[in-house]
């Protein structure tokens, strides 16, 4: 069995008081799309921080790309694992070229300039995200999901084999979504790279992910293979709600459809309608 | 560098070079340009010579190299705390320094108005007077919850910076009277007094940042991310922080033990350098030096010549162009893109 992407043993997070992480156990394989799923405040976020560095764990052990958390140096493990975090922020006068160079840091000496690989690397996350056409616009003039591309290309530029996103498809509409999701899919499936992405959309990770960490109240409710953990009674238990998994024609994954907690709230509209 | 980005650099440095021709020709015996241009270069007669290179160059390559330390010290500030209120003079950093050096002042000087160490320590004492009020109002932001905002920083180092003015002012006033002639010059910050070995101490300081700072350039870039996408893109934030933090106080402490509290070059400085060159042109630290260089010569050569004999405290002058900066940034209020 190769090594893992991440171990995680009776690990625990706090921010002050509150505990966001209690005491889990989580394993993540090398080269595939991870999904980690869970309500509001349930440490999904948490989990990933304490995985990329970002968040120092208050107990248990962490393992990455086969290393203790701590052993690595923030370029040595910039050169493994890319990040894109929830809400990043750069001054708006910087041009996107610009910005997706600054993904290439981890690579560049303290005495060379521009190297060739560096504008290689940045010349293929735009194409990528196709940001070619605003490569010299500054990032503070882009709409919504255009910066949110712009950052993604920063992080590709870094050329790490493994990425880890923080919902990226936050404040993008369901086009955008998609589109970004549909890449991350490419890059995992043709450049072999590990992607680790805290998702909302359960139908999301349900389509886009091959395995999943179900997260609950700082706990792990369920990990695995997307379809072991994806089920009716786990999704219901975790997220208190009533809901089927239903198969569309011509569709070979099931869609999640979530059902109101009483059938009444379905006939007040009849009454209307007459 | 781009040539464009070079050109400008050069209009830049023209500029700077124009300003110190027509400075050094400023002055109770006027000389014009050419004059100046003929002494400097060692062709002019005996009198002018000693007039520019004795009397005023001295003071005028002081007032230049401080308004450079001030400026680069104000834009490292500026990026490390991603807040473009940022300046040495506005976290209590400046007023810090002239805290140390008149608390040395104080404690070692004996009743005949002379030092009982030697005057090269007066920088040291600038130093950690800056470090302490820097470091003060770093432990404030750490300590507040709410302190990470760019406001709330601000607020702890206004306040701190008029905390140690006025203790500068007490010490001035407490003190024996021979040392309030000096008073307002680490009050409000003045050129007046300069040697020839005050302009070297400073051009070694300078000089010795040079190469630090080109090591670092990309650090320094990669810090106008927020904390954390610069630390998952590779870069060690805590240990960058902390080196341009100390080398933001240590060039303040430079040339406050040299010129005194001289505020808001360092506020001035790095906007004029965005606005004139870009904040992420190559060049963008070089640019911000000279135009500091360039505006605390301004400030100086007004000084002395707008109410003659009466000489006015530079500081004075470039706070009538640095707060009305700030009250702008403060209402444009875009506050955390630095």
């Amino acid at each position: 069995m190769p090594d893992p992407l991440a171990q995680l043993r009776g690990a625990s997070a706090c921010y002050d008081a509150n505990v966001a992480l209690n005491a889990v156990d989580i394993d993540l394989p090398e080269g595939r799309i991870i999904a980690l799923c869970g309500p509001n405040g349930s440490g999904k976020s948490t989990a990933l921080r304490v995985m990329r560095g970002l968040h120092a764990p208050a107990a248990g052990q962490v393992e990455v790309a086969g290393r203790p958390i701590s052993d690595w140096t923030a370029r040595d493990l910039a050169l493994q694992i890319a990040m894109l975090s929830q809400s990043p922020e750069a001054p708006g006068e910087l041009s996107v070229s610009d910005l997706v160079l600054l993904g290439r840091f981890a690579h560049r000496g303290r005495f060379g300039g521009v190297s060739k690989s560096d504008t290689q690397a940045r010349d293929r996350a735009l194409a990528v995200t196709e940001l070619e056409a605003l490569r010299d616009r500054p990032i503070g003039q882009l709409s919504g999901g255009q910066l949110q591309r712009a950052w993604i290309a920063m992080t590709l530029a870094q050329d790490a084999p493994r990425i880890f996103l923080d919902e990226p498809t936050n404040h993008l509409d369901i086009a955008h979504a998609f589109e970004v999701l549909d890449l991350l899919r490419w890059l995992n499936r043709s450049e072999a790279r590990g992607i680790v992405v805290v998702l909302h959309d359960l139908n999301m990770a349900m389509r886009y992910a091959d395995h999943v960490v179900l997260f609950d109240k700082g706990r792990i409710a369920a990990q695995g293979a997307t379809r072991e953990v994806m089920t009716e009674i786990t999704i219901e238990r975790v997220f208190g709600i009533r809901c089927r998994l239903v198969s569309i024609p011509g569709q070979t994954l099931p869609t999640l459809v979530p059902l109101p907690k009483s059938e009444r709230a379905f006939d007040t509209g009849q009454d209307a309608a007459e | 560098m781009t040539p464009l980005a070079a050109s400008r650099l050069t209009l830049t440095g023209i500029g700077l070079l124009v300003l110190l021709v027509v400075a050094t020709g400023h002055g109770s015996s006027a000389m014009p340009p050419l004059r100046v241009i003929a002494a400097l270069l060692g062709e002019g007669t005996r009198m002018d010579e000693v007039i520019v290179w004795t009397l005023r160059l001295p003071r005028i390559c002081l007032a230049v190299l401080c308004g450079m330390a001030l400026a680069l010290a104000g834009a490292l500030l500026q990026r490390v705390t991603r807040n473009p209120m940022a300046a040495p003079s506005i976290l209590g950093v400046t007023d810090g320094a002239a805290f140390g050096v008149v608390a040395f002042l104080w404690v070692f000087s004996d009743a005949g108005n002379s030092l009982t160490v030697s005057i090269h320590w007066q920088p040291m004492a600038a130093a950690l007077g800056a470090f302490a009020f820097a470091g003060i109002v770093a432990v404030m932001v750490r300590l507040d919850p709410a302190g990470k905002g760019p406001l709330r920083m601000i607020l702890y180092g206004v306040a701190l910076a008029a905390l140690a003015k006025a203790m500068v002012t007490l010490m001035m006033i407490l003190g024996p009277v021979y040392r309030a002639s000096q008073a307002l010059t680490w009050i409000t910050g003045s050129v007046g007094a300069a040697h020839w070995s005050d302009v070297m101490i400073l051009a070694a300081g300078l000089l010795l940042c040079v190469p630090v700072l080109w090591l670092m350039r990309h650090d320094l870039r990669q810090l106008s991310l927020d904390p954390e996408s610069a630390f998952s893109s590779g870069l060690s934030t805590g240990r960058s922080q902390a080196a341009f933090l100390a080398l933001s106080v240590l060039l303040t402490a430079l040339a406050v033990s040299q010129v005194g509290a001289v505020g808001f070059i360092g506020l001035i400085a790095p906007h004029a350098a965005r606005l004139l060159h870009g904040q992420f042109t190559p060049g963008y630290l070089a640019s911000t030096a000279l135009i500091g260089g360039a505006l605390l010569l301004g400030a100086d050569t007004l000084a002395r010549t707008v109410a003659p004999p009466l000489e006015l405290p530079a500081g004075a002058l470039t706070a009538l162009v640095g707060a009305p900066l700030f009250l702008w940034l403060l209402m444009k209020g875009r506050a955390v893109h630095a």
